[in-house]
């Protein structure tokens, strides 16, 4: 035995075998590997090619473009190709119901508003974007629906429209103010009016005053501006479907997170009333719910007052999406480890902070593919209004085929409704994968 | 020793889970600026009797005063004697979500209303204390496990308490990172802090302890200075504890 301890030299790395690497190596190892799998790739390819080849044959290169009605398309092609001149002209309605056509720009107003609302959330420097979501979520459902509504505005109604035109103003200004001298809004607005730093009264004092101001305004104008009435009955198509999805989907998050609370509350009472109402709307199907709730809502109310078709129809997707979504929820909130709760109950954290600030940003974000994967399906519930006699964008799409002139018509429109509802449904989905990759990086260890 | 205030004041105290008696006719009294050990075999109560202190547990029978204020089981005085104890867990237990510094800062600002300014300063002396201050705006997931500890260590002590416990802080570590932790701990300790440690560190129980103390089955079995224990344990239970892990 010497006396001078062996020296440890790690091995060189060398490079992975060639053959399992690269774009070469990934088709092999999956496409290629053996003789079954080859047989496998090449006859998945061949029923691929098949049928993109018969739909691109029957949807453009056969389809018959300009035609006054079913009977000319079947005289030039027969069932060979589409007939699309009958969806061409029953797009509009597709898209927006029997809203009246000289109206149609204030639902179009009213979607880019929205999108004017949530763009800032996507601003770099923005800051207040927890303000901005809630803006978004509180005051622009006022602004909205007197958009798609109009008429008769008493003075209540007129306050919460002005609100409404605020919140946007207030979401602009201070994505300005952020972004351009990167200064939250109240305080760029105090700086500019000369309001000493250190003077916190007169500070709030200025920016109530600045805030009221505003509001007048918008009131004054607002109580200039009138819109004529579209009653609810017209309102169809696509539009309907986006309204009570976006309110149900809008409604079910918090409602349903409140609801997971509950159900796992110590309160017994609160514990017993959540857990009754998520199992009885569970238990049911919507189609049920929204017959009950559309025959039998006018029942308990009391004489006199109506219950609109549509807000009866809303109310029933609502409360079901809400009783869903609170089980997924609380899938989430049983993920997290009781050392949490534990930590933070140590640091002396009570039970709303703990709920807010440690368990819900964790469990809502592992829940994230559930949360969308029940916004989609309830994007596609929504189709079931149809049963209580609303226009949505399915039933619409059956109208077609019952006009005189496009009778039997119902391929070609089911063809589109299901590219609109992919191209939303895809949108959601492929948002939350980018979700859940964004908030993925940097936290773990990589 | 002179005779400082006591700190906690354990008289005759007995939990139960459901007909599981837990922990049976527990008294004990920690002074200011003492250091006791709690060893003793696996569901022994060990933890359940530290998380009594902290009203992780609530106990059914006896008292439990902290510092002058009585622990009720119904939870009223909670947060009052919570922000008197910090807590280090085996798991660590960080908040994964916030970095270290945001763990650090999040109590003090939003339970006690320090300026965010003032409290990252607090956090940042106290990250420097256990060593961990080039990592603040890392991600708890993103240390090694002897890392994660000491900023849990750090996290606790940014709420300025005045007790501190441990439950088995290394028993989760590579035994490479062991020392690190007991190293932040042995500092603390000479600082002056009051500790309850519930750990198998033989080592550090000589080195800091004023006293061991050792469970069994819910009871304390033992009481005594760490030499006398260490050399001279008196009952068979202890004798035996103490053959099979040193
Ligand atoms: N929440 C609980 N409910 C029921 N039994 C428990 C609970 N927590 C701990 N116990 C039981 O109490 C005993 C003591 O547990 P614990 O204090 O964790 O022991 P130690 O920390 O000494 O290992 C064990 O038998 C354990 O199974
Ligand atoms: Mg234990």
């Amino acid at each position: 035995m010497s006396d001078a301890p062996l020296i440890f030299s790690p091995k060189p790395d060398r490079p992975a075998p060639a053959d399992t690497v690269g774009l070469l190596g990934w088709i092999r190892q999956n496409l290629f590997k053996d003789v079954p799998n080859a047989l496998m790739t090449l006859l998945g390819a061949y029923i691929i090619f098949v049928v993109t080849g018969a739909v691109v044959n029957w949807a453009l290169i056969d389809a018959v473009w300009s035609a006054e009605s079913r009977r000319e398309c079947l005289d030039q092609v027969g069932r060979a190709g589409a007939c699309w001149p009958g969806v061409a002209a029953w797009f509009k309605n597709l898209i927006y119901g029997l809203y009246p056509k000289d109206q149609v720009w204030r639902i179009n107003l009213g979607f880019v508003l929205l999108v004017l609302w949530m763009l800032p959330l996507w601003m770099p420097k923005v800051t207040s974007k927890i303000g901005i979501g809630l803006s978004a979520v509180l005051l622009y459902p006022f602004l909205a629906s007197y958009f798609f509504l109009g008429g008769e505005k008493a003075l209540v109604w007129t306050a919460l429209i002005a609100l409404g035109l605020c919140g946007l103003i207030w979401v602009w200004s201070t994505a300005l103010t952020e972004t351009l001298v990167e200064k939250p809004l109240g305080s760029w607005v105090i700086g500019r009016l000369g309001v000493p730093e250190a003077d916190e009264r007169r500070q709030r004092q200025t920016k109530l005053i600045c805030a009221a101001l505003l509001f007048v305004a918008a009131f004054a104008f607002v109580s200039l501006w009138s819109l004529s009435e579209v009653r609810t009955r017209l309102w169809g198509g696509l539009f309907l479907t986006l309204v009570i999805s976006g309110i149900g989907i809008t409604f079910s998050l918090p409602a349903g997170i409140l609801l997971a609370l509950g159900r796992r509350s110590d309160l017994p009472v609160i514990a017993a009333m959540s857990t009754l109402f998520i199992e009885l709307f569970r238990s049911v199907p919507l189609i049920t719910i929204l017959f009950m709730f559309n025959t039998m809502l006018p029942l308990f109310m009391p004489t006199g007052i109506e219950v609109n078709q549509l807000v009866r129809a809303i109310v029933a997707v609502c409360l079901f999406a809400a009783a869903y979504m609170a089980e997924v929820v609380r899938g989430g909130l049983q993920a997290i480890d009781k050392g949490q709760y534990e930590a933070s109950s140590s640091l002396g954290m009570g039970y709303w902070q703990t709920t807010t600030l440690i368990v819900l940003p964790q469990a809502l974000k592992i829940m994230i593919p559930a949360i969308v994967g029940n916004f989609i399906g309830l994007f596609k519930d929504t189709t079931l209004v149809s049963i209580i006699g609303l226009f949505d964008l399915m039933n619409m799409a059956r109208a077609i085929g019952e006009d005189t002139r496009w009778l039997g018509l119902f391929i070609e429109p089911f063809f589109v409704v299901s590219l609109i509802y992919f191209v939303f449904c895809f949108a959601m989905s492929s948002y939350s994968m980018g979700l859940e990759r964004k908030l993925a990086t940097g936290r773990d260890r990589s | 020793m002179t005779r400082s205030k006591r700190m906690i004041e354990i008289v005759g105290l007995n939990k139960w889970f459901g007909q599981f008696h837990v922990l049976k006719d527990i008294d004990l009294t920690v002074r200011d600026g003492q250091k006791f050990v709690i060893c003793g075999p696996s569901g022994s109560g060990k933890s359940t009797l530290i998380r009594c202190i902290n009203q992780l547990e609530h106990h059914q029978e006896g008292s439990i005063i902290v510092d002058g204020i009585k622990v009720e089981p119904g939870g009223r005085n909670q947060s009052a004697i919570r922000d008197k104890i910090g807590m280090v867990f085996q798991q660590f237990n960080l908040f994964p979500h916030l970095s270290v510094l945001e763990n650090c800062i999040l109590t003090p600002t939003l339970g006690q209303g320090l300026p965010k300014a003032e409290a990252e300063e607090i956090a940042m002396t106290h990250l420097t204390r256990v060593g961990i201050d080039d990592q603040a705006r890392k991600y708890p997931l993103q240390l090694s496990g002897g890392q994660q500890q000491r900023v849990a260590i750090a996290r606790a002590l940014c709420v300025r308490p005045q007790i501190m416990l441990f439950d088995e802080p290394t028993s989760a570590l590579d035994p490479e990172m062991i020392k690190e932790v007991l190293d932040v701990m042995v500092e603390l300790a000479e600082q002056g802090m009051t500790m309850i440690c519930v750990t198998h560190e033989m080592g550090f129980a000589r080195q800091v302890a004023d006293k061991v103390i050792f469970m069994d089955a819910g009871e304390i079995v033992e009481a005594n200075e760490p030499q006398a224990f260490f050399d001279n344990p008196r009952y068979d239970r202890s004798q035996q504890f103490l053959s099979h892990i040193l």
